[in-house]
């Protein structure tokens, strides 16, 4: 059923940027060498079941571990295993298992058991297709199933949110990932998810900018009476557990824990196809299509890769201008920085989002008047004219200046603190009870504060900084969380890090 | 712009040389910034707006230039000078305090010295501006630890200094503007002062336009209509402070001029005379001294404007806005803290 426009307070709409991945898939080359992280998505580190010298096929699982919350791990290719070491993995200490190509056939080794006509197969089987694919792992809190690979049994699961929303400057194709036959596989995909989990209700939340899309999606689920459709802007941060929970079911988040912890399972478009590919198709997750984003890539297109491949390789010969320029990982505001090109790409990449480093100085700049320049006042003239692309780079705009109490960050926070009086107080050190009651552990570091202020206060790290100095102060969020709500899969949690 | 660059560079060579003008760094790297913006790049997140300071500044600045160009088509060449005398001597002060502070200069002088002439009377001997703009930017802000910790806006401070401190001056030179005035307007009464000794209501029209005495930049009130608005469309300033000011300026001397009209002007006229509209678009919302809470700016709105028309009407002094910025300017701490006490109530 098509739910009416819902939105949230604050957040922002970053509009056209330039640079935005078009709606085209090209397959990358076999890699000639890999490098498979040991922990990939929501799991924990998994053992290793190969050793050097061991020949394996594109699909073998090389690691898993049935005791801890996790899931799987996939060889990407047909090959010898060189290595198995412990390297720095995005600020982490992971195993990981090095793989020279021997036979670069596109051919994947099927999972045992996967039939088209899924509705055929048991619950039990399904759920073990689910697992063995490694897709059990995706988003925040992976999707449950009975092998430990979430945090919830999927009987626990209440409410089922699936997104493509859009809402960060640069986004994924929704149009490319649902295009062709994909539309009806994501469509079985839910159906499938929904046959998991009996006691759910299912939402799915669209950009209410692709009212086509929407309407297809309508016309196909009219009969549906389990399935809400809800166009939502794509406004930033509206992709965050913890925004699309309260938009959607109006239900007040926990903010510090998870979305599973509540009973909700939230999972993006890839999740759920791979869902249909596992199960109907028994292919497991070793390929991912990532978005080449942003005014430094020479093309802004999407790429079928395989898990494992190189940045590297990857971006051999994409990248503009002879200054590297900045890459980061799927999302300006807030993705992790990739300057490491020896590391891999790993199933939880969504877009790859390369911006020039600007540090060049601009005559008289804040006179300009500034056709393709993004803010949040009106002080410029792509206001008049939204539909003339953006720049993004990274030159800081402005010099850092005293808080003029000006407001903008407490506007734009989708969580309604206020992050100029916290930062205050953090900055003078006063790490007490009050700034636990101001709601310092809402915050979800989603970076818009950091992002509006004409004074460029590094909100955010402020935020950061006082929510550590709290827990080191023996404060935590418990106490803000537990009282009210009823909270499920606490003691599985542990063990887990957080992505 | 590259000699503008070898300037600045040849400059810094020379200052960084000489122990004695090396304290003049604040001013060079203003200068400097101020024409070729900031190389810094960001950390996290990785891309930040384009708007500063600077431009949030600047808007202010465009927003007044209106009612700044009409009064120095008012009043002549001596409103210019007067603005000059204000930046030049204001941003002395700031300077100064630049240096011994070791600090950047900030450009929250931008508006005060733009502002601080335009509430003055067109009339002002130069030094008076001078001594006033002083003694605002000095007690009003840098005794607080300069832009973003000042308590009170420096332009009213300034200006409600020489209230007090020049009586005469500040009170009795209200010439008539050079033109649009007919032959029946002969005295250099302000609109307000008319209505308290005779009861007299100035045309709507004259008001608008500003055809009648007033401080230099009070008078044009369409251009401060047109740029308050200007500025409450770019989100410069919040717009639920001139709202409330203006409506409760409206609202409240109507009921009471009801029952006392010779107290107290009917509604319209008050928002139209005196400085309401250059205070409710372009000083009480000084981001910096206003209340920053949503509700606090309602009640901080709603408290200027009582205090206008109550101070208008049964004080002594003909014109209450200055006084009422300048008491919400002090409130404004306790208003926040009290929205936010009940905000954060314990539950
Ligand atoms: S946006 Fe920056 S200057 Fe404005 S209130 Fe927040 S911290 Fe202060
Ligand atoms: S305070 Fe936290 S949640 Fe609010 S805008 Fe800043 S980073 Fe986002």
């Amino acid at each position: 059923m098509l739910k009416p426009f819902r939105t949230f307070k604050g957040g922002y709409r970053f509009k056209n940027y330039a640079g935005q991945p078009a709606p085209v898939l090209i397959e990358a080359d076999i890699p000639k060498q890999v490098v498979v992280p040991l922990r990939q998505g929501f799991s924990s580190e998994v053992k290793a079941t190969v050793k050097a010298g061991d020949a394996v096929f594109a699909g073998q699982i090389i690691g898993r571990d049935d005791e801890s919350i996790s899931s799987p791990v996939h060889s990407p290719v047909n090959g010898i295993v060189e290595n198995i070491k412990r390297m720095n993995y995005f600020k982490r200490d992971i195993n990981m298992v090095l793989i020279r190509t021997t036979n670069s056939s596109r051919e994947i080794t099927r999972l045992p058991g996967y039939a088209s006509e899924w509705w055929k197969l048991s619950n039990e089987k399904i759920e073990e297709l689910i697992y063995l694919s490694g897709v059990s792992s995706l988003d925040r809190e992976g999707i449950p199933t009975r092998f430990k690979s979430s945090i919830v049994q999927p009987a626990d699961v209440n409410h089922l949110i699936i997104h493509g929303v859009g809402s960060e400057p640069y986004n994924i194709s929704l149009d490319l990932l649902l295009e062709g036959k994909n539309f009806l596989n994501f469509f079985e995909g839910i159906k499938i998810l929904k046959r998991l989990m009996p006691n759910s209700k299912v939402h799915l939340a669209l950009n209410a900018r692709k009212p086509k899309l929407i309407e297809q999606f309508v016309k196909l689920t009219s009969q549906i009476e389990w399935l809400d459709i809800y166009p939502l802007e794509p406004k930033y941060p509206q992709g965050y557990d913890e925004i699309l929970v309260p938009t959607i079911l109006h239900q007040k988040f926990p903010y510090g824990y998870s979305a599973a912890n509540i009973g909700i399972v939230v999972l993006n478009i890839q999740a759920v196809l791979g869902v249909y590919k596992a199960v109907a198709e028994g292919l497991p997750l070793i390929e991912r299509i990532i978005a080449f984003c942003g005014p430094a890539m020479k093309e802004n297109i999407h790429l079928k890769v395989r898990t494992g491949t190189l940045l590297g390789d990857l971006f051999y010969g994409k990248l503009k201008g002879e200054r590297p320029p900045r890459v980061v990982l799927n999302s300006l505001l807030t993705g992790v920085l990739m300057n490491d090109f020896s590391l891999p790409i790993d199933r939880s990449f969504t877009q790859i989002i390369a911006i020039e480093e600007n540090n060049k100085r601009e005559f008289l700049s804040f006179m300009r008047p500034g056709l393709r320049r993004d803010s949040y006042t009106r002080t410029f003239l792509s206001k008049l004219f939204p539909n003339i692309k953006k720049i993004a780079d990274t030159n800081q705009h402005g010099e850092e200046r005293p808080c003029i109490t000006c407001n903008f960050c407490e506007e734009i926070c989708p969580v309604g603190i206020i992050p100029h009086l916290l930062s205050k107080y953090v900055k003078k050190g006063f790490i007490d009870e009050t700034i636990m009651n101001y709601g310092i552990f809402n915050c979800i570091e989603c970076g818009l504060c950091s992002f509006v202020c004409p004074s460029k206060i590094p909100l955010v790290k402020y935020m950061k900084a006082g929510h550590e100095k709290l827990i080191m102060q023996g404060c935590d969020q418990a106490q803000c969380i537990l009282p009210y709500f009823n909270l499920k899969g606490l003691e599985e949690y542990r063990g887990v890090t957080k992505l | 712009m590259k000699l503008i660059k070898d300037v600045l560079g040849n400059l810094n060579g020379v200052i960084q040389k000489n122990k004695f003008l090396a304290k003049f760094k604040p001013v060079l790297n203003a200068m400097d910034e101020f024409f070729f913006g900031t190389s810094r790049v960001t950390s996290l997140p990785y891309i930040l707006d384009y708007i500063d300071i600077k431009r949030f500044m600047s808007f202010v600045v465009i927003a007044l230039i209106p009612a700044t160009l009409a009064a120095i088509y008012f009043w002549g060449l001596h409103i210019l000078a007067m603005i000059i005398v204000s930046y030049a001597f204001g941003g002395m002060v700031e300077v100064a305090f630049a240096i011994t502070r070791k600090k950047e200069i900030h450009e929250g002088f931008l508006v005060t010295g733009l502002i601080f002439p335009l509430i003055l009377p067109p009339a002002t001997p130069l030094w008076v501006v001078a001594v006033g703009v002083v003694f605002g930017v000095l007690f009003g802000k840098e005794v607080f630890g300069g832009t973003g910790r000042n308590i009170f806006n420096p332009a009213i401070v300034g200006r409600v200094f020489l209230t007090i401190a020049f009586p005469k001056i500040m009170t009795l030179n209200w010439p008539l503007p050079s033109i649009g005035v007919g032959a029946d307007a002969i005295t250099g009464a302000t609109p307000l002062a008319l209505f308290k000794s005779q009861s007299i209501v100035n045309s709507y029209s004259n008001l608008l336009f500003g055809f009648c005495s007033g401080s230099a930049g009070e008078t044009f009130r369409i251009g401060l209509i047109a740029g308050g608005i200007f500025l409450i469309l770019t989100r410069i300033i919040d717009w639920r402070i001139p709202l409330a000011a203006l409506s409760t300026i409206f609202v409240f001397p109507h009921l009471s001029n009801h029952f006392f009209h010779t107290t107290f002007a009917p509604g319209l006229f008050q928002i139209l005379s005196g400085g309401v509209l250059l205070g409710a678009f372009f000083m009480a919302t000084d981001p910096v001294t206003a209340p920053f809470t949503k509700s606090g700016r309602w009640i901080g709105g709603i408290f200027l404007g009582v205090l206008t028309v109550l101070i208008r009407g049964l004080s002594g002094y003909v014109e209450g806005l200055v006084f009422s910025i300048l008491l919400l300017n002090a409130c404004t701490p306790l208003i926040d803290t009290l929205v936010l006490k009940v905000r954060y109530r314990r539950k």
